[in-house]
């Protein structure tokens, strides 16, 4: 057996292993914690970090060989299955059951369970290389990062685009670590390990028993959900059916999306805005569309609804349930709604929305001006459109002020009247039409029964409540658009608001150290970190792009890193190849970098037209093809001898790391696209800096 | 590897599988964490001098310049410049002070059933105030935003004792409630409040999580007219690890209501997987029936996901029925569902002929077949306090 080969093949293994248990990690996490940007950032964030720690500390190792690798490489592979229920089976033993835990609790929580998996495979592609350096072969950085790529791209198309559609989480694992076992096993053949090789088969053999049972899987989710009777892993997220004596509840990532009987919900949100219209015709509903809710809607007789769920392993399981009646004027469609209300030809009397607040991009679309806009188009005259934002009845505070006021400003520049009803939820009212408060007289003339309006709204929605909240409104908040997710940013401070906690300290600390790490890092490693962090920031303002314009984001995700992915390896081939006029193809590399920058930035500001996706994966694909083209260029500049490629990768990899947190939980959500891409612009204009003021850098 | 290493590295995972089974004391026999999640006090948070709507406490003890507060079972140590657990009592100067007296953050006018009580003078009226702060730190609070802020951190208006009175009479409404937050963290507030009111013949209520001290409780009860207090479970363990107090002293609220001849109905909030342990309720129950009689209304109330506590589901209707069934069964008279709107378990029934006394549609009373506080099919009391019915 070739012993170079063997360790490439197990380099590709790390890569397309890391890469897809990644994806899997944020996904868990996704389910586990508040499904937005700030936990997406934090896992990435963690991931690099804690694999730049890693490939840190094969730095300072200088001893092992084919041995050790080969048990390195079987802990890599098998590793992700004791992660992903240790995800799940730990929550329970670090939080109080049915928590929501706040930032710092999220933090360490990531940290803890991903940390032994990132800093090994942090470690083992810099260790690789000393491996095969000690065992006599030539192998360079640029090497190791286009060998690295080559798995990332794998591993991120053949999860993205195959493994995600057919294969729940634990046999994802199995296909994902397959190579790395085979790698591990011929290994240790090869070193003639054959008690070691005896425990690693027996190892191997649980894990794949571990990973084909689907009651092994499922029963890692009981401690979370209780009594599951079905279990879906769709493209968007993970779908849980529980039962609890009669009552069913569906949970949707995590967090219950609906249980039986919940008269309140659904009375509100379609009883009132159809008690607006005397003879609806077409009623549009956006999500939210099980159990009761179409029985009220079909009170209302109209001729025809349509209702609109992305993930269509909700209705689906929803529907083998009984929890959609079969209704002969009902159209199920399955697709993302702003593109569906962009393209329809239909015009309706009333949109009904229910949707959670807008606490990822995705959501905050459905919130903005340039949404009303569009909904406007289809909205006959004198209809009604009706969303609504988490509230307290009995008190007002400064931020669910500020939010209520950002939606109610929005909404008031398209709609002439906008009627807020403060129930359990404010419900906002649209339309160009006079709006009434009075539901339960509309409903009364309308004869149409009901339980909890009937009864309680008048103690409820009260005019002095309704008073207290219309007094309380700001007309001077700002409106919230598309690129500038003013609501998003909101609905994030009253997130860190209710757990009493601020990022603050977090970011205090990071920037602390990330001085520290400027101060000892070499300058060409500064170069790296930046593109590191332009590229990362780069990839998740097109990830947000991409999402505030298509929306439907979780099935391109894939697309769009691999597009990423697939940049980086003909570039650090490229990079790979120069010899020499290394200081002059970086200045260059740096240039278009900025360039590509400065056009982002143009689109994002000025042009607002919408291009075709291969717009974004062309983009993607240029960007990352100049990133990946200075890993090499950059470590020659350094030298072989002074920094291998340990300390590159975690140059490149700290700087991704802050590059994410930076962009996806400060930049974006505070500022916008525009803020992010400007500073985005200024890290390369510092680099770009430090290139021109260093005439030997290069040289 | 050698044998050696193998060992040792076996020994290394035995230890890692051992300090995991340490965990399991933190535990439930369902495999859930139940950690203390009682506040702390907030060391040199409190303000340099009291503000205008502060107030020298009623109830508490001197020690140096250090003192003690003997509101609540939290009997809060403070030394100069800090904090309470509820947010609302301060050390300034060697004094501890109330900084929420006349500041009310929430104020409105509800149907007394959204209390809810349902034996104290149905269909009419309350006008509802609420300072800040809290003594316990319950995760599904739903009313967080005023609960868990410090005075200074909300917005509100000004209505010291008299202008509540003022206020209340101006509207023609005949009681008082001190509601939303924990009216026990604004005792002194609520008290002169409620001693203004008394003297115009105006009824005090207050809606509370009963964790009071005896002694300040002996004094408010002479104000008080009605109460509903939550008995959150009949578990210390849910109790600290789901709202960060103890159950004892809530039970001992229980008893010197009764005691003091205070009417007050009962809340239980049926959290899943917390709160629904029928052989839980059944103690409970013995315990009330023992304790106070079986005359005291019991309301379970419905859970829906709020605050921190969003990943349990809405607890089954099913489960509200069990409950309402083992109460019943137990001997309670009155056991009411909430939060259910169109349930039969919102009507009053004459605990004698299971007849229907007072129908109810929500907050509407839609008939009420009561004689004088009697059952108007067979004649027996209702315990209650009841009144004129506004129409």
């Amino acid at each position: 057996m070739n012993f170079r080969r063997l360790i490439i093949w197990s380099i590709i293994g790390t890569g397309i292993s890391s890469v897809t248990t990644q994806l899997l990690t944020i996904r868990e996490f996704l389910t586990q914690f508040c499904g937005n940007e700030i936990t997406i950032s934090l896992v990435v964030f963690c991931w690099l970090m804690m694999s730049g720690l890693g490939a840190f500390g094969a730095k300072v190792l200088k001893r092992g060989g084919g041995r050790t690798y080969a048990l390195l490489i079987l802990i890599i592979a098998l590793w992700p299955l004791i992660q992903v229920i240790g995800i799940r089976e730990m929550r329970e033993i670090f939080f109080t059951h049915g928590i929501s835990p706040g930032f710092y609790p999220i933090l360490l929580y990531i940290l803890i369970v991903i940390s032994p998996y990132c800093l090994l495979t942090g470690f083992i592609l810099p260790y690789s290389q000393y491996v095969l350096n000690r065992a006599g072969y030539g192998f360079e950085s640029g090497d190791l990062y286009v060998t690295d790529s080559v798995g990332d791209i794998s591993g991120g198309a053949v999860f993205s685009f195959i493994l995600v559609y057919w294969l729940k989480p634990f046999p994802i694992i199995a296909v994902a670590s397959s190579l790395l076992i085979v790698v591990g096993i011929l290994l240790l053949v090869a070193h003639r390990q054959f008690f070691l090789l005896a425990v690693a088969g027996a190892a191997c053999c649980v894990f794949l028993i571990l990973c084909a049972s689907p009651h092994v899987e499922k029963s890692t989710l009981v401690g979370q959900y209780g009594s599951i009777i079905q279990h879906i892993e769709s493209p968007y997220g993970r779908i849980v059916i529980t039962k609890e004596g009669p009552q069913h509840t569906f949970w949707e990532s995590g967090l219950p999306l609906y249980s039986d009987a919940n008269v309140i919900d659904v009375e509100e949100k379609v009883h009132y805005p159809l008690s607006q219209i005397n003879h609806p015709e077409r009623i549009l509903l956006i999500s939210g569309g099980l159990g009761q809710t179409l029985q009220e809607v079909f009170k209302h007789r109209p001729a025809h609804v349509d209702y609109v769920e992305l993930d269509p392993a909700v209705t689906h399981a929803a529907e083998a349930l009984g929890f959609i009646d079969k209704w002969p004027s009902l159209s199920i469609i399955h697709t993302d709604a702003r593109r569906y209300i962009k393209e329809t030809e239909h015009k309706y009397d009333a949109i009904l929305i229910d949707l959670p607040d807008p606490h990822t991009f995705q959501l905050n679309r459905f919130f903005t001006d340039e949404f009303f806009a569009v909904v406007r188009r289809i909205l006959k005259q004198g209809g009604v459109l009706c969303l609504h934002l988490d509230y307290s009845p009995n008190y007002l505070s400064g931020i669910r002020k500020k939010k209520l006021s950002t939606l109610y400003n929005t909404a008031q520049r398209r709609f002439e009247q906008v009627l807020i009803l403060p129930g359990e939820q404010a419900y906002f009212l649209m339309s160009d039409r006079e709006l009434n408060a009075d539901i339960p007289a509309l409903l009364k003339a309308k004869g149409i029964p009901t339980v909890y309006i009937e009864g309680f709204y008048y103690g409820n929605v009260t005019a002095d409540r309704m008073d207290q909240l219309h007094d309380r409104l700001d007309p001077h908040e700002s409106i919230n658009t598309d690129f500038e997710p003013r609501l998003m940013n909101i609905v994030f401070e009253e997130w860190f608001n209710q757990h009493g906690t601020h990022p603050g300290w977090f970011f205090g600390v990071l920037a602390g150290l990330a001085i520290l790490y400027f101060v000892f890092m070499k300058r060409a490693e500064y170069i790296l970190f930046s593109t590191g962090f332009a590229a990362m920031g780069m990839e998740m303002l097109i990830l947000f792009s991409f999402q505030i314009i298509y929306g439907y984001i979780y099935l391109e995700i894939g697309a769009v890193v691999t597009a990423f992915l697939l940049g980086l390896l003909p570039g650090s081939l490229v990079g790979q190849r120069w010899q020499s006029g290394l200081r002059r193809r970086i200045t260059g590399s740096e240039m278009i970098l900025l360039c590509l920058l400065v056009v982002f930035f143009a689109w994002a500001s000025y042009m607002k037209m919408e291009p075709p996706p291969v717009c974004f994966l062309l983009f993607c694909f240029v960007f990352s093809f100049f990133a990946g083209l200075q890993f090499p260029v950059a470590a020659k500049i350094i030298g072989e001898e002074k920094s291998p490629a340990a300390g590159c990768l975690a140059a490149d990899l700290c700087g991704a790391a802050a590059g994410t947190l930076v962009t996806g939980m400060v930049l974006i959500p505070l500022w916008g696209i525009r803020a992010a891409v400007i500073f985005l612009i200024l890290v390369k204009i510092s680099s770009m800096i430090l290139i021109i003021s260093n005439p030997r850098l290069g040289a | 590897m050698t044998r050696k290493e193998f060992l040792r590295t076996a020994a290394l995972g035995a230890s890692v599988f051992l300090c995991a089974g340490a965990g399991y004391g933190f535990m439930d026999k369902k495999g859930h964490r139940r950690e203390s999640i009682r506040g702390r006090i907030f060391k040199g948070d409190g303000p340099e001098k009291p503000w205008k709507w502060s107030i020298e406490g009623f109830f508490y003890t001197k020690h140096g310049d250090s003192v003690q507060c003997q509101v609540c079972p939290n009997r809060c140590f403070l030394e100069p410049g800090d904090r309470s657990i509820c947010r609302s009592k301060v050390n300034i100067g060697g004094k501890l002070y109330s900084l929420a007296y006349g500041n009310p953050c929430a104020v409105h006018v509800d149907p007394i059933e959204k209390k809810p009580l349902n034996h104290f003078y149905p269909r009419s009226l309350i006008f509802s105030i609420a300072a800040t702060g809290c003594n316990f730190r319950c995760l599904n609070c739903q009313n967080w935003e005023i609960s868990q802020k410090k005075p200074e951190e909300v917005e509100h208006t000004e209505l010291f004792p008299e202008q509540v009175v003022a206020e209340t009479q101006k509207r023609n409404i005949a009681s008082i409630a001190y509601t939303y937050s924990e009216p026990i963290t604004y005792y002194e507030y609520m008290i002169d409040t409620a001693k203004l009111a008394r003297e115009v013949n105006i009824k005090n209520v207050l809606v509370s999580n009963g964790y009071i001290n005896q002694k300040p409780l002996l004094e408010l009860c002479k104000y008080l007219d009605g109460a509903n207090v939550n008995l959150k479970s009949f578990d210390n363990d849910i109790y600290r690890c789901l709202n960060g107090g103890t159950l004892q002293p809530v039970l001992n609220t229980f008893k010197t209501l009764h005691e003091q001849g205070v009417w007050f109905e009962m809340t239980t909030l049926v959290v899943p997987t917390y709160v629904e342990d029928p052989e839980m309720i059944r103690r409970m129950c013995g315990w009330i029936l023992k304790e106070l009689g079986p005359d005291h209304p019991l309301h379970f109330l419905r859970f829906f996901p709020r605050y921190k506590l969003t990943r349990l589901p809405a607890t089954p209707i099913a489960t509200l029925e069990k409950m309402r069934g083992i109460a019943l069964k137990e001997g309670i008279h009155y056991v009411y569902l909430g939060n259910v709107p169109g349930h039969e378990g919102a009507q009053t029934y004459c605990h004698n002929c299971h007849k229907v006394v007072i129908k109810r549609n929500g907050y509407l009373i839609e008939a009420v077949n009561l004689k004088e506080g009697k059952c108007a099919f067979c004649g027996t009391p209702i315990p209650g306090r009841w009144g004129a019915f506004r129409d």
